[in-house]
Order: C-alpha cells, then structure tokens, then sequence
C-alpha cells in the first residue's frame, strides 16, 4: 500500500479510530511492531541484529513511525542512532491513536510481552520514547504490564517522554470548552458547531486531560525501578516570551509536559528546547544529542 | 501480534467510500439545521415587518420545503454510497 494511503489511515484513525474500529473500517489502524520500515510479528520476530538493548519509540496522535525521521536523512532518527550507539535494536510501534489511550495501552503492554518472550536474545534494556500521545501511552502500558504481572517491566530501564501532554494539551482542552459552550447556546446553527467541533475519537478527548487509564481508576505512579526523562519545546528561542507561556510547542504547555499536576513523580532529567515546535520534537539532531547523552 | 497491514488497496478504498458516504450524509443533514437556523433568523424579522407579515410564513414553508428535499436528497446520496461500500467490504474479504 502506497505511504500516502497509510498517513491518510493515520489521519483518519487520529480523529475517528474508535469509531473506524467499530465498524471494521479497513482505514482503522492495526497495532503493529515495526523494524525498518516493516511490521514483525511480535510471536516469532525475525530481526538479523537482535540484541539485548531494545529503543522502543512510540509516536503522537495522527502520526506514523515516520515522524522520528530526520527530514534530510529519512533512515536515520532517534531510533537508529540511539541503537548504534548502544549496540541495540531499534523498534517503533504504529497503533490507531483514535482509539482510548488505556485500550492502547493495554494493546501496547501485550504486544511487548509477546515480543519479550519471544525475543531471540534475553532482553536487559528497554528503552521507552514516546512522542505527545506516546508518552501518555508509555504511562498505561507501565499500569496495565505491572498489573497483568509483565515480565517486560522488569527490563525498562528509561522512559522519556517528548513533549506529552501529562497535564492536558491547551488545543484539545480549548475544543472541549468551545464545543460546550456551542452545544448550550439557543439557536441550532450555533449547536451544530459545537457537535462538529465535538466530532473527535477517544485518543482525543483523554488527550485533554492526559488520561492514561480507565475512567473509574486511580492514576497510576511512574514505573518504578526505572529512569523517567521528559523532553519539552518551546515555540521562540526566547524562554520568556509570552507565546511560549500561552502556546508551549504549539500543542502542549511546558508545565504540562513536566507533569506539574502530578503528584509523586521523580523525574531524572528534564530537557528543554525553546525554537523547537511539537512536531520537530521526534527529530530533532538537538534532541538525539541530549537523548545519547542521557542513555548512554 | 501478526504482520497484518492496513489491508487491500481495493478494500482501502471501500473504506474511504463508506467514510465518505456516512460524512456526506451526516454533513448534508448538519448543513440541513444551519441552513434553516439561518433562513429562521430572516423569516422572524419579516414576520415582524406588517408589510411583509402577510407573506412570510408562505415563503419560509416553501424556502424550508426545498431546503429539506435538496439536503435530503444529498443525504440519501450518502447512505447510498455508504450501503454500496458496505456490500464491498463483505464481499471482498
């Protein structure tokens, strides 16, 4: 299937995915385990350069794997540099994000328990990165492995979070307010509006508020055991412009990446990169850098 | 986990054609409700004007009545294109 039609499913999967996979829409986007440029299968994965240290990356809402390429060299990224610097295996999931991130998160967890189990070689560091909606769902997968008794828990080693909404993401929390207040207005043009700007998945809507887990339980810790890196961008290079305050990256607040709300959280490092904007996050050579310097 | 991709190129687009058709559907009956919403605004104040009282409820049932056959006529549209692309994804496993 051509690139395009993939980043279409992408896209459609971003804002409808539950909705597609209620209907067994073929846009729906299948979890999958990936290895340059190819899906594997998680029982019995056939990788040449299987190794002990595994760079897991995990990518955004809307997005594919391809988000961690660097734009002037489409092979290399984070995944691949990291690996050789480690001597490991790069690996990136491709999920359907419109789907609720603790659904993903429970896909997620099972699919790296397969894996692990069926790893060619004894797997002593994984390392989780995860990109906006990845990071939340590094967060539920840790819940769902430690509560189903995972063997894979206890080999992560980092997780690193690139700017993940843990807090909320102003975008998607302003959308929820506007689609409110339309949805309470009189007249019926104004109620459309707000059912249109309401038209979004689940992946979207816990994006507001950073939901990692099901409605009725407790926000879980960071995994323990393992060291938690959190990776910010600013929209200016000037730290204390008003934008970066209103805006962050464009998409998440600085706050809400470092997870100020939560409570509990010890945080090993925290990087911040003003003039780089959400998207630029997944590869950015900036980025690699502070990333080999913590990891390896 | 398998190595299962998006699918078929074939069944890809029996996807977009069902996505489309329920948005086309859906957007016709959305524009349906502003549309008339709207045309309501102008109908109320010509209601209030005596000179064109007379005339107002007349032309708002025809405006209206038009306006529905026309976005419901599009809406069908879409349910049809919807029911078609349904029948490809079951046919074409």
């Amino acid at each position: 299937m051509p690139c395009w039609q993939d980043h279409a499913s992408a896209i459609a999967s971003g804002f409808l995915g539950d909705w597609l996979q209620a209907r067994e829409s073929p846009l729906a986007m299948p979890m999958q385990v990936r290895h340059q440029g190819r899906a594997i299968n998680t029982g019995a994965p056939d990788v040449p350069d299987a190794s002990g240290t595994l760079v897991f990356l995990i990518h955004g809402l809307t997005e594919l794997e391809s988000v961690w390429s660097y734009r002037d060299d489409p092979d290399n990224g984070y995944g691949p540099e990291l690996a050789r610097a480690l001597g490991g295996t790069s690996l990136a999931l491709r999920y359907n994000t419109g789907l609720p991130v603790y659904r993903n998160g429970e896909l997620m967890a099972e699919a790296l328990e397969t894996l692990l189990e069926n790893w060619p070689v004894p797997v002593t560091n994984l390392i989780l990165i995860g990109h906006s909606m990845g990071g939340l769902l590094i967060r539920a997968a840790c819940h769902h492995g430690r509560q189903s008794g995972h063997q894979w828990c206890r080999s992560v080693g980092s997780c690193v979070y690139i700017g993940s909404p843990h807090d909320g993401s102003w975008l998607a929390r302003g959308a929820h307010r506007v689609a409110d207040h339309l949805a309470a207005m009189p007249k019926d043009y104004l109620r459309v509006a707000g059912a249109f700007i309401d038209l979004r998945s689940e992946g979207i809507r816990n994006l507001s508020r950073g939901e990692v887990t099901r409605p009725d339980a407790e926000e879980p810790p960071l995994l323990p055991g393992a060291d938690h890196y959190v990776i910010s961008g600013l929209l200016t290079r000037n730290r204390a412009h008003p934008v970066n305050t209103l805006f962050g990256d464009a998409l998440v607040q600085e706050p809400s990446a470092r997870g100020d709300e939560r409570s509990g959280w010890v945080l090993r490092d925290i990087a911040n990169f003003p003039g780089t904007h959400h998207i630029r996050l997944a590869h950015e050579p900036k980025v690699a850098r502070q990333l080999k310097e913590w990891l390896t | 986990m398998t190595t299962e991709t998006t699918g078929s190129n074939r069944r890809w687009w029996f996807g977009v054609a069902d996505l489309a058709g329920v948005s086309l559907e859906e957007a016709a009956l959305g524009l349906e409700r502003i549309h008339l919403s709207i045309a309501d605004e102008t109908f109320n104040v010509l209601e209030a004007i005596p000179v064109t009282r007379p005339v107002s409820e007349p032309v708002r049932l025809m405006h209206h009545g038009i306006s529905r056959l026309s976005y419901r006529s599009v809406a069908l549209l879409g349910r049809g294109l919807n029911a078609a692309a349904g029948f490809g994804l079951q046919s074409r496993p």
